[in-house]
């Protein structure tokens, strides 16, 4: 198939624009692809990877007349900040790339734009950290939804439905653990409720007992489950139900429903709600999420859409900017496009009152009931607000 | 709830946890008894048992209580290849021993790495539901597990009390020259005492799979409570072991539930450095060199 595309191309091409012959677009690719990000570094390459696929088979991206055969060059940063750097450089002064998927982790991600930004280098970055988007970073946008969007939206509805009083939640006891509690506990205290009792605990535990039993002494409503990796959140649904606790678990974060269902069974998950990025009835989702199991033979991970869709608004502003090489000029129209239909829906830019700068994508997501193992959206939501599913 | 039931099921949660503790102390206190080695490996091992009891249970449908027989076993005869191969030439020298069970500990663990990867996996509860006595909540899969430990351990106390084979390890862990002099073939007791000690951290393994998860990474907590029980108990000494479990349990429980999680972190290793000044040799350890 692949090969009859290349064959194919050149023909097309002779016969469309006879007088030019068919350039490269460079797209580098600063992903973590081994280790323990490399399931996320994969979603951003191969969202890449795939909406270059659809248009060289199209014959190539058009810009001004011109056709060019979008190539996407991967580097693996390991999740490291130094080699994320290096990969960097190499891209920009070796491949003379002006455009970047990535880098995926948010250290790494602050790390290349002392040298992306100066150099006019558009990044597309999954970092979730808030210094990630800036007014003195124009040139890095993040075309995923991260916990600053859609934990408060989400926070809300669940307080409502529920109407939760006492939230009870464990955090692992590091950086990331202590900030993600001190964001839930204003979110939760936001929305008329409270998380009363939070726990910490060494990530290397397993035994979350004493923890729970502490908190549902304390009389809790319902168990919070963000800011933990899905196994320890699957442990720790496990051994609250193993204890009796019979009250609604609730998870904001990122996707994680599968892992979790492998760990605590059916039975105890029955019930729990999740923020979900993809809608199970979204076609345009499923489809991708076949095609991209069919090309690398993995489950596509939740994240990878937002890459795809984010990579096709980055071809739209260049073919708008009627420019490759001229990053400022397709920034400008980065910046500009509104409503994009994307896969995931309806793509805008936003986030000026968070980060002072609208480059923060805003796309739809949803808070979903789990049933026998699987995701029932309960409601969809948007950075504002979640709205019942009739 | 009330204190009462608040503390009553604390307590009763580090009972549980406290005996998950003994089976991964006894055969570490049994190796440096025999060996006068402080096996580092011993949480590898552990992890082999986890690794064991999952691929028969979830790959080859096997029933728990076989999966565990069989992971025991595997443990045992893989542990006494090692003494044989690995350790034997160590056998009078503890630090040059102590090296090479490190060594072996990061073989055991990049081979898992190698073969299953480094995600956790994780296999179905033993039995569902709870059991409830008045307030206090004691879930299924741990009393079943708790059930298991205590046979095995009742086990081990028959063969160490009981039988020939039992006295003669005894025998070689009180002194091996005097044993040897009584005409106890330490050539088999040393690789037997190994493979039985390093079986009992495979069968803690396998017990505790269905309970939390299975990664090449599982053994290293259970080492380090392993060896606050036996810097407590006394190294060497299994009632002293037997004890200090069920103290670390109880205190590691009832310090989360009524302090906090960080407080009984830091409170366990403050009693094992007071023990460590007040009394070197633990609660029941021998003094000698």
């Amino acid at each position: 198939m692949k090969s009859i595309c290349t064959a194919l191309i050149p023909a097309a091409l002779l016969l469309a624009t006879p007088t030019h012959a068919q350039e490269t677009l460079k797209i580098g690719a600063v992903v973590t692809l081994s280790g323990a990000g490399a399931a996320w570094g994969q979603a951003l390459l191969y969202g890449a990877e795939l909406a270059a696929d659809d248009v060289n088979a199209k014959g190539g991206l058009e810009v001004a007349g011109k056709r060019y055969k979008v190539q996407l060059v991967p580097y693996d940063d390991k999740y490291q900040s130094g080699d994320a750097v290096t990969a960097t450089n190499r891209l920009m002064s070796d491949d003379g790339v002006k455009y970047i998927i990535g880098p995926m982790g948010s250290a790494p991600a602050l790390a290349v734009q002392p040298v992306t930004e100066p150099g006019k280098v558009i990044i597309m970055t999954l970092g979730f950290t808030a210094k990630a988007l800036s007014p003195e970073k124009p040139y890095s946008f993040r075309p995923n939804l991260t916990t600053e969007e859609t934990s408060y939206p989400s926070i809300v509805w669940l307080v409502k439905h529920f109407k939760l009083k006492k939230v009870g939640a464990l955090f692992p006891n590091d950086e990331s653990g202590q900030q993600i509690a001190r964001d839930l506990e204003q979110a939760y205290a936001k929305a008329g409720s409270s998380m009363s009792s939070k726990e910490f605990f060494e990530r290397q535990r397993v035994d979350m007992v004493p923890l729970l039993t502490r908190m549902m002494a304390a009389g809790i409503d319902a168990i919070e489950l963000d800011g933990n990796s899905p196994a320890t959140a699957g442990m720790i649904v496990k051994q609250a139900r193993e204890l009796g606790f019979k009250g609604p678990i609730v998870r904001n974060g990122g996707p994680a429903t599968p892992e979790i269902v492998a760990v605590a069974g059916k039975a105890a998950t029955e019930g729990m709600m999740v923020s979900s990025l993809t809608d199970p009835d979204n076609k345009a989702v499923a489809e991708y999420a076949q095609r991209y199991q069919k090309k690398y033979n993995k489950k596509m991970n939740g994240f990878s859409p937002a890459f795809y869709d984010g990579t096709h608004m980055l071809f739209k502003a260049m073919q708008d900017a009627g420019t490759v090489t001229d990053s400022e000029k397709v920034r400008n129209s980065l910046e500009a496009i509104k409503d994009y239909p994307g896969i995931q829906g309806t793509l805008n830019w936003g986030g000026k009152a968070k980060y002072g700068i609208n480059h923060q994508i805003e796309s739809p997501f949803f808070i979903s009931e789990v049933k026998d193992g699987a995701e029932v959206v309960r409601a969809r939501c948007n950075v504002e607000q979640c709205v019942d599913v009739k | 709830m009330t204190t009462s039931t608040l503390l009553a099921q604390a307590l009763v949660n580090g009972l549980i946890i406290g005996l998950l503790y003994l089976l991964m102390a006894v055969g570490f206190t049994l190796v440096f008894g025999v060996m006068r080695i402080v096996n580092f490996a011993h949480g590898e091992f552990y992890m082999l048992g986890a690794f064991a009891a999952y691929i028969l249970v979830s790959q080859y449908e096997l029933p728990f209580i076989a999966a565990v027989a069989l992971a025991f076993l595997f443990a045992v005869a893989v542990g006494w290849v090692v003494e044989e191969v690995v350790l034997k030439p160590f056998r009078h020298d503890e630090l040059n021993g102590m090296i090479a069970t490190i060594g072996l500990a990061m073989i055991l663990q990049a081979g898992a790495l190698i073969l299953y990867g480094p995600d956790s996996q994780f296999m179905p509860a033993v039995a569902d539901g709870a059991i409830t006595l008045g307030a206090v909540v004691l879930p299924m899969s741990r009393l079943y597990v708790v059930g298991f430990s205590l046979a095995v351990l009742l086990a081990l106390y028959v063969f160490l009390g009981h039988t020939r084979t039992g006295r003669a390890l005894r025998a070689v862990v009180q002194d091996t020259e005097i044993a040897a002099a009584q005409g106890i073939r330490t050539r088999i007791m040393y690789p037997l005492g190994f493979g039985i000690g390093v079986g009992l951290a495979a069968v803690a393994g396998a017990l505790m799979a269905p309970l939390f998860s299975v990664s090449p990474f599982v053994g290293a907590t259970p080492l380090l409570k392993a060896f606050v029980v036996v810097i407590l108990g006394g190294l060497g000494s299994i009632p002293g072991a037997a004890l200090a479990s069920i103290l670390l349990g109880l205190a590691e429980s009832v310090t989360s539930t009524f302090m906090s999680n960080s407080i009984a972190e830091i409170l366990i290793f403050v009693l094992v450095m007071a023990m460590l000044i007040v009394r070197p040799t633990g609660l029941f350890g021998r003094s000698e060199a």
